[in-house]
Order: structure tokens, then C-alpha cells, then sequence
């Protein structure tokens, strides 16, 4: 159980004079140094083995390591085995280890931005050991140490404190509230979070002084309880990791059900065991999509930089897409929705509610400042006031200076800055001579300043505090700038106003002053604010100023978009309900028009327990309510409430909702009876009390500015301009990329039908091979490289932020249906294209098609140098073998020729090429590139030699031109057809 | 719990006998993605080979388009033996005398009587050129006699054994033939020379060349394809070994030597050239 409600029997002089140095360093020998444990870090082999070893590459390795088996079997049973086998092994691992460097070293890249932003600063702390202060490092601090905290400090231990000067600290990391809270030695709470005598480790005291005994310290500490609990969570694998998981699955099923078919049907043609095996093993290499790690890594990679350009920092490759499939946003308010600075939004006087200007840079709407009432507002605000601004930022625009003082002051200090000008300039020509400053029982600030008439000799008497408290100090008003008796009327006036702002979540301050009779109070009158010898009563009542932390501008349109997106917001915050829901409001999470059961129980002005929960799409939860709820009733509420808010959440309550929103199955899937995925969570927060949702959550979005260590530690992915706009185009990117991906997959996959037909008739007919391993490398790993990359770059075919999140048990990357276009139609026609070719340079050389059937068994002997071709000339082997060569080059131009027409067919799924345009100007170069380096390869003298790829005559570039045209003209067909057919037979069979 | 759900899914996806879908489609949904597929399949089919057909027609029947690949012929011997290697032991008949039928059978259409049945006597040392006239094709040509007595000893008609049981076998060696080929200039007709690699040399000995010198007469060429000469008589040359060392392996080289014929490339070892190891035990 949490210490905290030590009670501090302990004699005066202890609290004096702190622990003895012995006992201190025993301590700290039993409890080890004051600092969090750091999560066990992966060691960096691990993580190279991991790209290694991960996901797509085990299919590659397999891959490697059937080819190396098959070349030990041919080598043991053949004198001369064809290296064909032993180079594809080498190729295929080469391709790996490359491939799994440049992600390692993409992500290390990753987490070295990830190190700068550790705060390497040593803390320090002020200690009271044997009766005399001390500051020492702050690991050294131990359980039992006495410690003095100032404003400005960070709370070195869980400090129970046991005595207080107007100490306050700032727990928004820890709880999310935006207020600092007051610490006093009283026990107010039960809960360890909400009882004002503990101060919390790493959390900031804003300002007083506070003296406390340390309780825990390190690990111990409510902080490190949090990072262990955060540690301790496994995080799942990543969408995109589950969707290449299926995909190597279907990859595998073709390859297993081609290989074991073929090997059958060698067997039957009478191959012997052996080279059955090898030709099963040859079937199910060629399969294996060689160049797709490569294309998917360097896609990822792309769109990571494309993100962090745009702010969004992804740590871990596989999350660039995560965001576009997520269906569920978890957000947390402070930093995230809100600016997290508190910023006057109201004021009310001349009895009119005023609306100040929030937004970041100033460019809302501002109110009327000509009236009387305002100077004299401004001027209550500006004097009755101790922050100031902190030393040398004039240059910096007012809002983004550092201010020295409460947060509530500092709203008021730029608010006065902003539009009456220097606030330094006011108090100097205002002098103050006495001051009470705020203490909890009489909620008030007071201050008497000289005026600025340099005859008047009167003071002026300038107060703010709690609204009901001035209100009673107050007879008269001051309305537009003429003082009234305070009646009834204006009271409920004030009443109802205080009300309004109050329900807005608001911090309501009432301003009031007086004009101290010169009489009474002549020039150098001697103000004891001791023992008051002054009135405070009878004040004249100028105004009323709310403030707020306001939302971020961007952000209501940033909400706007992930619900057009299908994307359901959640505000998880743990500040309170009324301020949450008003900054949900603000910010669109609760939209207008939409109530929650309370809204409407006090519409229909009926208890709450009649209101029917269905009516309410809204709701705001309050983290004790959550408590007690059953899992099915959380499901319920989850699935019933399109706009929810939870209010007061504690990390683990964090941690429950996540996982409620992560079983939730959207509507139109509970019919289906498989389903095994529930939605897709992102999680954005910044303090420590977030860091057990980021890592539960299946993308975890961590602020980069405002977030702390635990948080980022946590997180997948982190916004460096701390703005929840960049998590819209990380959606969007996303997305682009998922559908992008399929695209680059379906052109990829598409060429291995035509590198595995060959093969296959080479088997079956006995024809010369029309289409070597060597060629099929230059294919895959060469000219398909670029144009697969540059499907990467392609712009969205519709505004992918106006449709539904994908759901992932239905919306695959790869599906049957992309296996089916790619291998069965696609495929086949390249085949074709690619046969063509090959048959018309066997044909023009002498070998008409008629005889090259069972021709192999003499083509491939060395000893016959005399075969006959179609004309009865004869032909030497080598003369055939260059011929052949000279096929295997044809056939590989014909597939580069072939695929022109499939990248420009993959650039849509569903428009028209017309409609897309060819504006990718990255695909334009790579079909340059690929059409360049196929020349390349067939003219370049040497090649011959190096790869055994010969020049080919200009007419054989044009063979496979009508199939290219063929692929062409049929998926325009196709999907002309999908889209005159929606939903048709077509787009069921076809679209992928 | 978990793994019957699992296996039931998968017994589901084979048959699902409350959906009636076989392997995750309905009958009719197999038929029709059948039936889509054979009418693709057939139509793709139909597009081969019209292109097929198309390329077919761009052929000439006499001569194909590219004979780059064929500028110097390939040579070959017979027998050829086991990849190219000749070994026997004349004491032992089994052991040469499949070469001998091998010599029989390859050297049975030149029996002389067939040759003047069916060829010409040419006018020997020029091409026997018979153009065609522009479009009219001078078809059937005709071809020289090459008489199989022209390979004297080496011809099987008198040594039945083609020397083999002497130990001074004879080896035939032809030249490819290749379409249009005019293999001298000057009336210098080609000629065959062998001899041994060099650590060999010594272990060869005395050669015979039939006929005289080794020549390839120049009547016998151009060749003008099987369509239009089908009686063409490929010339032969033969070697005889006279005095081979025994028990070694000999390793032999042959090349053609031409003015018009370019040597061939260095990757190639039968352009223009045939090697081959022959070996008499005894």
C-alpha cells in the first residue's frame, strides 16, 4: 500500500534537522539510487536480428534455404550442377541482409532523434540532513530525507509534505490537469493522487515553498509505478505486420500448391526422385517475390520520411500505416487538444459576457476595448497581479513568453499585455504600496496602489478572487463606466453569468476597486495588511474574467476530419468533467446539437435515471463511475456512444478503456461470425499518467515538445510539434500507403507468372528454357525496382479522409482477389507476351515452334554439336546456347515491355487511368529507368559474357508490344465495369 | 476449446454444409469464375495464336531470317563416342564395334549406287550455284554426288572394321551445314587438318586424310535447306590413325581451314574446330 498518509508524529526537531548522514547513506544502499529503472532496452543484435529474421524475410530465407538444399542435391548427384541454384541462395541472402540493414539502420535513425530528446540535465536537490541544508544530486535523495522545494523546482522524491508557503505544483504530467494544485500538510483524500499533502517525483512546483518527507523514491515512486506498469505491457504486432503475415501465407499456399503439383506431374512424366525434388524446390524459389522486402521497405521508409516532414516521427517502421487503419483516436486533452497554458477566454462587465481571443496567434475574434469598464478591468488585472514575464524575451510575440508566477496570473498578464500594452509600464506608473496575498480562507488578492494622477492624491484599492466572495465585498457596479447601486437585478445578472462561464469549464475571477477616500486615507497613509486597518468592504464591482486552457487551433478541424475519416474520437483525460466537456465541445469531440444524458435530463427538466442512455449520443464518464462498471457494460457504453469523454481517468483506467475500445467490432461486422480483430486504437497523450495506454494502444502518439521520457519511451510514433493536426495526416498518409502498397504488391506479384511459366513448360513440353534464373533477378531485383517504388508516390484515387477506417478482418492488403488479377489474368498475359517472344527468335533463327517440343534433352547436350533445326541447318551447342541466351533476354524485354502497361494499369484501383492522370512523375522516370537499364543489360559489350544477355534485334522489342496493350485495354475494361457496376460480379471477383 | 473452433472453421472452409460453399464459394460462384476463366483462357489462346500465326507468315520457308549465330560452322566427327571421347581395345570386338555400325549406318546414304540414283555429278572445285530467277523459285535443286568410295579405306566397303581391330581407326568429320554458306573464295576449297594438343603431339602420329588432303569440295556447297534440296549430300573428310601411341589418351583437334570462314569465337570449341580424345587400349 502507498505510504502517503504517514502522519508526521515525528518530534520538531527532526523535521529540523532531517536524517542523519549515516542513516542516509544506509538507505540509500537498501533502497538503491532515487531514479526510475530504465526499461530493459533491446540489445542492438537483437534488433538487427529482428530485421533480419522479421516477418517477410523468413519467407526469403526459406527461400534461400531450398535453394541452397536443392544445389547440395544436385551437386551430390550431378559431376557438372548448374550454379543457377547456388547463385539464387546467394542472391536471395544478399537481398535479406540488405535489406534488414537499411531498416535497422532507418530505425536506429529513428531512435537516435528519439535519445535528444532525453533531458540529460542531472537534477539537484535540496536536502536537510543533520540540521544542515544540502543540495546533492537528486538519486542520492533517500526514503525518510527531508526536502525543501521551491517554485521552479521539480519534485525530487514522493515528498509527503509537512509544511507549506503557498506551495503549488503541477501535475498535469502525472494526472493531466491543466491547474496547479496548492500542497498543505493536510490529508484531504483518501486517493494518494487527490490528497493535497503528497507532492509527486518529477512533477514541477509552480511557485511557494514546501517542506516534505520523502516517502518512496525511484521505482517505489507513483511515477515509476507507472513506467513499471508501462514497461511490463507487450505491445501487439502492428497491422501492417498481420497484413504481410496473411500475405505470406497466400504467397505460400501458391507456391506449395504449383510446387506439389508440378512435382506429381514431373514424377508421371518419368523424372527421376531427385530431379523432381529439384524442380518442386525451382517452383517454389520462383514464387518467392524476391524484390518485395526491398520495394516494402523502402515504400514504409518513404512515407516515414514524408511524415516526419510533416511532424510525424515514426520509431518503428510498420507503424507508418497503423494510423490509416485506425478506426478509434484515445486522446488525451492537456498538450494535446489544449495549448496547456491557461489563457483568458471571458470576461464579463458593462453586465455582457465579452469573448476574449484564444487562438495561438491571435486571430480570432476580439471584443469591444473602447469601454470604461474594460480600462478599469484591464487595470484591476494588470495591478492586482505578481506575475510578470520572465527577463529578455521582448523580441518573442507575448504568448509564447515564459512568465514567473501562478498560471491563472500569467493568463491575465498577457491577456492585459495583449491589448492594453505594457502591463510593467501600468504598475510602475501605479505604485503599489501594500499587498494580502491569496490564501484559502479568504480567496482573495488585494492591493493598494498609488494612481496614476500625480493631484489625486487617493489610492486605489484593486482586489480579485473567488466571484462570490468579491460579489459579497461589492455595493456598487461599475457600468459603462458609471458606478450603480448593486440591486437585485445585477446580482442575478452576475449570477447567471458566473453560471454560464463556470459551466464553459472555466475558472471564473471576480475583479472589484475602490477609490479609498482621500480623507480617510491621506497620502502616506500606513497600510497594515497584518492586522487590516483598512476597509475592504463596500468596493465598487467591475467584472468578471474565465479562463481556460484552450484548444489548439487546429485541432476542431483536425476532429472534424478523422470523423469524416470514420474515425471515432475519445477524450481520456484526467481533469475534470465540466472542463473536459467543454473543451470536448470546443474542440468538436462532443458535437453541437449532441447531448449527453445530463444535457438532456436537464432540457426535459427530468432526473437523470428516466433519460433512455440510447437517446444520448454523448457522454461524459467520470474516471469513479468507471470503476464500477462490469466489461460488458463498458462494451456497451463504447458501442452505444458515438462522442465520448472520460473524466478523472487514473493510468490504469487509461489502460482499460483502450483495451474495452480494442475489442469493440464495428457494427457492420458483428454479423460475421469469424471475426478475431477489434478496432484499430490510437492512443495521443503526453504525461507519464498516458505511457500504459500509448504502449497498450495499437499506435501509441507521444507530444514531442510537452511529452515526457516515459511517454515517448512508450510510443510509437511522436508529433514533434506537439499538434493533434499532424495525427490527420498520419491517417492520411496512412491510408495512402496501405493502398498504395497493394498496388506495388499486385505489380510485383504480377511478373511472377511470367518467370514461373517457363520454367513450368521447360519441365512439362521439353522446350528450350525461354527464361533464366539470371534474367528473372535482373526482373525482380532491377527493372521492377523503381516502378514498384513509385507506385509509393502515388496520389490517392478518391479523398481517402472521407471513408470508412478499413476494418482488418475484411480489407486485406493482399486478398484472394489480388492473387487472382495479378497471377491468373495479369500474369498470363505477360506470359503470353513473353512466349511470343521467345517463339518468334527461336522461329526467325531457324527453330520453328513444331520442333522445339522434346527438343531439350539434345538442346542441353554438350557432346551435340550438330542439331538440326527446322531448315536442316545444323547448329553446335554453344551456337544454340547463345540463341537460347538471346531468348532469355527477349523474354526478360518482353516482360519489362509488359510491365509498362501493369504500372500504369496499378496506378488505380478503381478510376480510369484518364481520370488519375500521369502526374506521378516518379513512375514516368522509372518506366524510363526500366526501359534504359533492359537496354542497358542487352547492348552493353560484355554482358554477354557477365550475365549471358545478348543484343537483340530492334524488332524483338515490339513482340510482346500487343500484349502490353492487351493488359492495357482489358483492366480499363475491367474497371469501366466496376464502376458502372458497383457491387456487381466484376468488382466481387476483381477488385482488390 | 480455442482448436475445435479452429478446426471446425477449416472443415467450414472445405465444406460448409449450411451455406452450401465449397472452399468459400457456392456452386454457382465456382461456375461462374470457371466459366469466366475458360472463356479468358480461350480468348488469350485465340490472341497466341493469331500473333503466332501473324509471325509465321513473316518467315520464309527456305531460309530463316538471322543466321548471324551460324557465321562459322560448327564441325563434328563420327562416332562421336561418350561425349566425345573414343576408347576401345581392338582385342575386345564388343568395344568398337558399335563405332563400326555407328560409321555403317551414318555412311549408308552415300552408298554410291543411291548417290547416282538420286544426285548429279557436278562439275568439281566451284559452287554449284542454281539461282532462282526473281520470284520463280528454281525448286527442287539439285545436289552433287558425294560417293561413299571417295573415302577409300576409310569408306567400310573393303575394312569392314573402318581399321578399329588394327588399331588405326578412321574417324569421319563433317562440317555443319549451314544455309547459303560459300566456304572458299579464289576456288580454294576448304580442307580439314588435325593434330594433337600439345603435350600430345608426339603421341599421334601418322595421319591419312580422304579424300586427298582433307578438302571439302566446293561443289557441294551453297546448301540451300532441307525444302529445297532434299537430297543434299553432306561431303565428308576421313582420318586415319596410322600409328597412334597405345594406351594414352590422345587428345586431337581438327579445324577447317578456309580463307572465307572466320574463326570462331574462343567460347565455342566446335566453330570451325571439333576436339575429341581418343584412347586404344590394349
Amino acid at each position: 500500500k502507498y505510504p502517503y498518509r504517514v502522519t508526521c508524529f515525528l518530534s520538531h526537531f527532526y523535521i529540523f534537522c532531517g536524517l542523519t548522514n549515516a542513516k542516509a547513506a544506509e538507505y540509500l544502499i537498501r533502497d538503491g539510487p532515487n531514479c526510475l529503472t530504465p526499461p530493459p532496452t533491446t540489445p542492438e543484435w537483437v534488433k538487427f536480428c529482428r530485421q533480419l529474421f522479421g516477418g517477410f524475410s523468413i519467407l526469403l530465407w526459406t527461400g534461400a534455404i531450398l535453394c541452397f538444399l536443392a544445389y547440395a542435391i544436385q551437386a551430390a548427384t550431378e559431376d557438372e550442377p548448374a550454379g543457377d541454384n547456388l547463385y539464387l541462395g546467394i542472391v536471395l541472402s544478399v537481398v535479406v541482409i540488405v535489406t534488414g540493414c537499411f531498416s535497422y539502420f532507418q530505425e536506429a535513425k529513428s531512435s537516435k532523434i528519439m535519445e535528444s530528446f532525453k533531458n540529460m540535465v542531472p537534477q539537484q536537490a535540496l536536502v536537510i540532513r543533520e540540521g544542515e541544508k544540502m543540495t546533492i544530486n537528486a538519486e542520492e535523495v533517500v526514503a525518510g530525507d527531508l526536502v525543501e522545494v521551491k517554485g521552479g523546482d521539480r519534485i525530487p522524491a514522493d515528498l509527503r509534505v509537512v509544511s507549506a508557503h503557498g506551495c503549488k505544483v503541477d501535475n498535469s504530467s502525472l494526472t493531466g490537469e491543466s491547474e496547479p494544485q496548492s500542497r498543505s500538510p493536510d490529508c484531504t483524500h483518501d486517493n494518494p493522487l487527490e490528497t493535497r499533502n503528497v507532492a509527486f517525483f518529477s512533477t514541477n512546483c509552480v511557485e511557494g515553498t514546501a517542506r516534505g518527507i520523502v516517502v518512496c523514491t525511484g521505482d517505489r515512486t507513483v511515477m515509476g509505478r507507472i513506467a513499471t506498469l508501462t514497461s511490463g505491457l507487450e505491445s501487439g504486432k502492428t497491422p501492417i505486420a498481420k497484413e504481410i503475415e496473411h500475405f505470406i501465407h497466400l504467397i505460400t499456399g501458391v507456391a506449395v500448391f504449383l510446387g506439389i503439383t508440378f512435382f506429381i506431374l514431373a514424377v508421371f512424366l518419368g523424372y527421376s526422385w531427385l530431379e523432381a525434388v529439384i524442380f518442386l524446390i525451382g517452383i517454389i524459389v520462383a514464387n518467392v517475390p524476391e524484390g518485395l522486402l526491398a520495394t516494402v521497405t523502402v515504400c514504409l521508409t518513404l512515407t516515414a520520411k514524408r511524415m516526419a516532414k510533416k511532424n510525424c516521427l515514426v520509431k518503428n517502421l510498420e507503424a507508418v500505416e497503423t494510423l490509416g487503419s485506425t478506426s478509434t483516436i484515445c486522446s488525451d486533452k492537456t498538450g494535446t487538444l489544449t495549448q496547456n497554458r491557461m489563457t483568458v477566454a471571458h470576461m464579463w462587465f458593462d453586465n455582457q459576457i465579452h469573448e476574449a481571443d484564444t487562438t495561438e496567434d491571435q486571430s480570432g475574434a476580439s471584443f469591444d476595448k473602447t469601454s470604461i469598464t474594460w480600462g478599469a478591468l484591464a487595470r484591476v488585472a494588470a495591478l492586482c497581479n505578481r506575475a510578470v514575464f520572465k527577463a529578455g524575451q521582448d523580441q518573442l510575440p507575448i504568448l509564447k513568453r515564459d512568465t514567473a508566477g501562478d498560471a491563472s496570473e500569467s493568463a491575465l498578464l498577457k491577456c492585459i499585455e495583449l491589448s492594453c500594452g505594457s502591463v510593467k509600464q501600468i504598475r510602475e506608473k501605479n505604485k503599489k504600496v501594500a499587498e494580502i496575498p491569496f490564501n484559502s480562507t479568504n480567496k482573495y488578492q488585494l492591493s493598494v496602489h498609488e494612481t496614476e494622477d500625480p493631484n489625486d492624491n487617493r489610492y486605489l484599492l484593486v482586489m480579485k478572487g473567488a466571484p462570490e466572495r468579491i460579489l459579497d465585498r461589492c455595493s456598487t457596479i461599475i457600468i459603462q463606466g458609471k458606478e450603480q447601486p448593486m440591486d437585485e437585478e445585477m446580482k442575478e445578472s452576475f449570477q447567471n453569468a458566473y453560471m454560464e462561464l463556470g459551466g464553459l469549464g472555466e475558472r471564473v475571477l471576480g475583479f472589484c476597486h475602490l477609490l479609498m477616500p482621500e480623507d480617510q486615507y491621506p497620502k502616506g497613509f500606513a497600510f497594515d495588511c497584518d492586522d487590516v486597518n483598512f476597509t475592504t468592504e463596500n468596493l465598487c464591482f467591475v467584472g468578471l474574467m474565465s479562463m481556460i486552457d484552450p484548444p489548439r487551433a487546429a485541432v476542431p478541424d483536425a476532429v472534424g476530419k478523422c470523423r469524416s475519416a470514420g474515425i471515432k474520437v475519445i477524450m481520456v483525460t484526467g481533469d475534470h468533467p465540466i472542463t473536459a466537456k467543454a473543451i470536448a465541445k470546443g474542440v468538436g469531440i462532443i458535437s453541437e446539437g449532441n447531448e449527453t444524458v445530463e444535457d438532456i435530463a436537464s432540457r426535459l427538466n427530468i432526473p437523470v435515471s428516466q433519460v433512455n442512455p440510447r437517446d444520448a449520443k454523448a457522454c461524459v464518464i467520470h474516471g469513479t463511475d468507471l470503476k464500477d462498471l462490469s466489461q460488458d457494460q463498458m462494451d456497451d457504453i463504447l458501442r452505444n456512444h458515438t462522442e465520448i469523454v472520460f473524466a478523472r481517468t487514473s493510468p490504469q483506467q487509461k489502460l482499460i478503456i483502450v483495451e474495452g475500445c480494442q475489442r469493440l467490432v464495428s457494427h457492420t461486422d458483428t454479423h460475421t461470425l469469424t471475426h478475431t480483430h477489434g478496432a484499430i486504437v490510437a492512443v495521443t497523450g503526453d504525461g507519464v499518467n498516458d505511457s500504459p495506454a500509448l504502449k497498450k494502444a495499437d499506435i501509441g502518439v507521444a507530444m514531442g515538445i510537452s511529452g515526457s521520457d516515459v511517454s515517448k519511451q512508450a510510443a510509437d510514433m511522436i508529433l514533434l510539434d506537439d499538434n493533434f493536426a499532424s495525427i490527420v495526416t498520419g491517417v492520411e498518409e496512412g491510408r495512402l500507403i496501405f493502398d498504395n502498397l497493394k498496388k506495388s504488391i499486385a505489380y510485383t506479384l504480377t511478373s511472377n507468372i511470367p518467370e514461373i511459366t517457363p520454367f513450368l513448360l521447360f519441365i512439362i513440353v521439353n522446350i528450350p528454357l525461354p527464361l533464366g534464373t539470371i534474367t528473372i533477378l535482373c526482373i525482380d531485383l532491377g527493372t521492377d525496382m523503381v516502378p514498384a517504388i513509385s507506385l509509393a508516390y502515388e496520389a490517392a484515387e478518391s479523398d481517402i479522409m472521407k471513408r470508412q477506417p478499413r476494418n482488418p478482418t475484411r480489407d486485406k492488403l493482399v486478398n484472394e482477389r489480388l492473387i487472382s488479377i495479378a497471377y491468373g489474368q495479369i500474369g498470363m498475359i505477360q506470359a503470353l507476351g513473353g512466349f511470343f517472344s521467345y517463339f518468334v527468335i527461336l522461329a526467325e533463327n531457324g527453330f520453328l515452334p513444331s520442333i522445339l517440343v522434346g527438343i531439350r534433352l539434345n538442346w542441353d547436350d554438350r557432346s551435340c554439336n550438330d542439331l538440326e533445326d527446322s531448315y536442316g541447318q545444323q547448329w553446335t551447342y554453344e551456337q544454340r546456347k547463345i540463341v537460347e541466351f538471346t531468348c532469355h533476354t527477349a523474354f526478360f524485354v518482353s516482360i519489362v515491355v509488359v510491365q509498362w502497361a501493369d504500372v500504369i494499369i496499378c496506378k488505380t484501383r478503381r478510376n480510369s487511368v484518364f481520370q488519375q492522370g500521369m502526374k506521378n512523375k516518379i513512375l514516368i522516370f522509372g518506366l524510363f529507368e526500366e526501359t534504359a537499364l533492359a537496354a542497358f543489360l542487352s547492348y552493353t559489350p560484355g554482358m554477354d559474357v557477365a550475365l549471358r544477355m545478348f543484343p537483340l534485334k530492334p524488332s524483338w522489342w515490339f513482340c510482346a508490344v500487343p500484349y502490353s496493350v492487351l493488359i492495357f485495354v482489358y483492366d480499363e475494361i475491367r474497371k469501366l465495369l466496376i464502376r458502372r457496376n458497383p457491387g456487381g460480379w466484376v468488382e466481387r471477383e476483381t477488385y482488390y | 476449446m480455442a482448436k475445435d473452433a479452429e478446426k471446425s472453421t477449416w472443415k467450414d472452409f472445405i465444406w460448409n454444409p449450411r451455406t452450401r460453399e465449397f472452399c468459400g464459394r457456392t456452386a454457382s460462384s465456382w461456375g461462374l469464375i470457371l466459366l469466366f476463366y475458360l472463356v479468358f483462357y480461350i480468348f488469350l489462346a485465340g490472341m497466341f495464336c493469331l500473333t503466332m500465326y501473324v509471325m509465321l507468315q513473316t518467315l520464309d520457308d527456305h531460309k530463316p531470317t538471322w543466321q548471324d549465330r551460324l557465321g562459322t560452322p560448327g564441325m563434328m566427327i563420327r562416332p562421336r563416342g561418350e561425349s566425345m571421347e573414343i576408347i576401345y581395345n581392338p582385342q575386345m570386338t564388343e568395344s568398337w564395334d558399335m563405332y563400326a555400325k555407328t560409321l555403317d549406318n551414318f555412311l549408308s546414304p552415300y552408298n554410291n549406287s543411291l548417290q547416282a540414283e538420286k544426285n548429279d555429278e557436278c562439275k568439281p572445285d566451284q559452287y554449284f550455284v542454281q539461282a532462282d530467277s526473281g520470284d520463280v523459285k528454281n525448286n527442287p535443286k539439285r545436289s552433287c554426288q558425294f560417293n561413299r568410295t571417295l573415302l577409300e579405306v576409310c569408306s567400310g566397303l573393303e575394312d569392314r572394321t573402318y581399321g578399329y581391330v588394327d588399331g588405326k581407326p578412321c574417324i569421319i568429320i563433317k562440317l555443319n551445314r549451314v544455309i547459303g554458306m560459300l566456304p572458299g573464295t579464289d576456288g580454294q576449297a576448304p580442307f580439314v587438318t588435325c593434330g594433337a594438343k600439345k603435350e600430345d603431339s608426339e603421341k599421334i602420329g601418322e595421319l591419312a586424310y580422304y579424300p586427298k588432303n582433307g578438302t571439302f569440295n566446293l561443289m557441294y556447297y551453297p546448301y540451300y535447306g532441307k525444302k529445297a534440296q532434299v537430297n543434299y549430300s553432306q561431303p565428308l573428310v576421313a582420318i586415319k590413325f596410322l600409328n597412334i601411341t597405345l594406351n594414352e589418351d590422345v587428345n586431337i583437334e581438327c579445324r577447317i581451314i578456309s580463307n572465307s570462314i572466320p574463326p570462331g569465337s574462343e567460347r565455342d570449341k566446335f566453330a570451325g574446330k571439333v576436339s575429341f580424345k581418343l584412347r586404344i587400349n590394349t
